[in-house]
């Protein structure tokens, strides 16, 4: 909502409307305000019945502690980028041809492929958890980042696949008729004109799809043992068995979400305009 | 040898008949316009030419040679469209060139004949600006330079100015009937816009329903409309009509509305259900003629408008300069018989 359509309604509008959007924020941002202090309190302040938040508690020995024994978190974190990196440029790369082809082309029954595919997202992780542990455990891929990196991938196509396609479906038919009319056929089209002009919605289900693969915890649990351990699984592993040592576990938790946050505030006007574009004409 | 013909050409998408049974033959260099209100078939028509739709039955012959199954690049066409449908994120200079890009000419070449077309449209100083930073008529240049750039053996244009105002409409209209005759490239243009497809074309094709209605030259459309459908659509202020039957008139024929009787040039059977068209600028207001009311007074700078109320219904009057009348007043309306269209009542044809 702009700030001039706000204007728009009357006092009492505007003050419910300013309300909302400051519960909103609260909502939104609490919890990660409370994992970033937590991050920075001693133990004992943060588990004081209420927590102790007097500025001589305040300490940066959490991250110094998670930081020094950096091996797992650092190999968390180098395994949670190939699978997320992995799995978002499959889920483009296959997403994005798909998602033009029900959208665009002369594709029988694109409509119900393309619910069939939404269809798949309805079943819950935990159904299929026990089969897919079976098919690769078989395939003796357990504990192997890029096989985490195909689970996922399966799981983000059908999304990319959504978010595109309705992006596509607002594309002016004039842009492909000229392009028709200049030579170029439908793959000449896709590369040259269609790709460049979505740089907003692929933008957007990139996102989309790397936070999905880098937050990731009940399918690495089960498909990983030491090596292919991601981030959120190295955070949990601070939950020990007679201690929890909570400053340690978000001051990591603020190391894994770091490069999300940043590639979220990077590709802020793309990622918005990639929404806004895919839900208008989906 | 017809630069294009169209033979039975019809369209359907799925039950529903875009266009049905279109005959047109073009000659080469000819500049030739289809007409009509929107759902017509005109712009299916374009894209069955230039290859963006399938026929679903009937033949395109372009230089005599079978179309029908032949690619837009292999018919060798050009197109303009109503959105300009220029590329966004290429610069004037790269929307000009990609279609010489994918004809695999290298860059040295592209770029000489891109400026060359940007010259010619007085683009060169936008090359490397992006379509948003350029205002309508120069979108539209740029569009129209992307389809000159390929030197092309048929020029198609879908309604290309549509999205302009009025005046750029005007240049932008004077500057493609110049490149018409500087190139001399045969050309389909598709417009709603009468005065658009008098005014820049060699022949201009009526069409209505999805059929051709009437096809000729801008003067044979307006002064012969082959139906009522053509003689309502074509002139502005457009024609009226009204309702009557033929009667014997001395040797002649006329046309009784109610009390008045107009005589007619051309004998016709007497008791013939017809309607007559009358052109505003056949109307003169004398001393004598049929006694109608003023309604309303419209100038328009070299002429005066006049909605005159009578016994048939309506008539516009087109008088030169700045008339001076007012609503109410009583005058006499003459009519130009030898100018009258007579129309069967019934089918819409001329008979006249």
């Amino acid at each position: 909502m702009t700030f001039a359509r706000l204007q728009q309604g009357g006092p009492l509008r505007q003050v419910m409307v300013i309300a909302g959007l400051i519960l909103f924020t609260c909502w939104s941002a609490g919890p990660v305000l409370w994992l970033i202090l937590s991050s920075v309190l001693e133990q004992k302040a943060l588990i004081a019945q209420p927590p102790d938040l007097s500025p001589r508690n305040f300490t940066l020995e959490n991250f110094s502690t998670v930081i020094g024994a950096a091996a797992s978190l650092g190999r968390g974190i180098v395994n949670s980028l190939i699978v997320a990196v992995f799995s978002t440029a499959l889920a483009l790369a296959l997403g994005a041809p798909a998602a033009y082809a029900l959208a665009r082309l002369p594709v029988p029954r694109a409509n119900n492929i393309s619910f069939l595919i939404l269809a798949t997202q309805m079943l819950p992780g935990i159904a299929i958890a026990i089969p897919l542990f079976i098919v690769i455990s078989r395939l003796g891929l357990i504990d192997n980042v890029l096989s985490l990196g195909v689970v996922y991938l399966s799981f983000n196509l059908p999304i990319v696949i959504w978010i595109l396609r309705g992006f596509f479906l607002g594309i002016p038919a004039g842009i492909e008729k000229a392009a028709a009319i200049d030579g170029a056929g439908i793959f000449a089209t896709f590369w040259h004109i269609i790709l460049p002009i979505s740089l907003p919605p692929l933008s957007a289900a990139a996102v989309f799809a790397f936070v999905e693969a880098w937050n990731e915890f009940f399918f690495a649990l089960i498909l990983t043992r030491q090596q292919a351990q991601t981030t959120p699984l190295v955070i949990a592993n601070f939950a020990g068995q007679y201690q929890t040592v909570f400053g340690q576990m978000m001051a990591a938790a603020v190391i894994s979400v770091a490069p999300v946050i940043l590639l979220a505030i990077l590709f802020r006007n793309q990622i918005i305009r990639g929404f806004a574009d895919g839900m208008m004409k989906g | 040898m017809p630069a294009i013909e169209l033979k039975h050409v019809s369209k359907s998408f799925g039950p529903y008949q875009a266009c049905s049974d279109v005959n047109l033959i073009i000659s080469e260099g000819e500049f030739v316009t289809l007409l009509g209100a929107s759902g017509c078939g005109k712009t299916t028509t374009l894209n069955m030419v230039a290859g963006l739709e399938d026929v679903t039955s009937g033949d395109i012959l372009m230089n005599d040679r079978r179309v029908n199954d032949l690619s837009p690049v292999e018919r060798d066409v050009a197109m303009v469209f109503q959105n300009y449908a220029l590329y966004p994120h290429m610069t004037v200079a790269r929307n000009i060139g990609f279609t010489l890009k994918m004809r695999g000419l290298d860059a040295v070449e592209v770029a000489r004949r891109v400026e060359k077309v940007a010259a010619s449209l007085e683009l060169s100083a936008m090359l490397d600006r992006l379509p948003s930073q350029l205002s309508g008529g120069q979108q539209q240049r740029v569009a129209i330079g992307r389809a000159l750039v390929r030197e092309p053996k048929f020029f198609l244009f879908d309604e290309p100015f549509s999205n302009l105002d009025a005046g750029l409409r005007l240049r932008m209209r004077a500057e493609v009937k110049e490149l018409h005759q500087r190139l001399g490239v045969t050309s389909i243009f598709v417009t709603h816009d009468q005065e658009e497809a008098m005014s820049i074309s060699d022949r201009i094709a009526v069409m209505n329903k999805g059929r051709i209605e009437q096809l000729g030259t801008p003067e044979e459309i307006y002064a012969r409309p082959a139906t009522r459908y053509v003689a309502t659509f074509i002139g502005s202020p457009r024609i009226e009509l009204a309702a009557g039957e033929t009667v014997a008139f001395g040797n002649m024929s006329a046309c009784r509305i109610g009390s008045v009787t107009l005589p007619l040039v051309r004998s016709l059977r007497p008791g013939r259900q017809v309607e007559i068209g009358v052109r505003p600028e056949h109307v003169r207001l004398g001393h004598s003629g049929i006694p109608a009311t003023v309604r309303l007074v419209q100038p328009v700078g070299p002429a005066t408008h006049v909605t005159l109320g009578w016994e048939g219904g309506t008539l516009v009057a087109s008088l030169p300069g700045f008339a001076r009348l007012s609503p109410g007043a009583a005058v006499f309306a003459e009519i130009d018989s030898a100018q009258l269209l007579v129309f069967d009542r019934e089918s819409g044809e001329l008979l006249s």
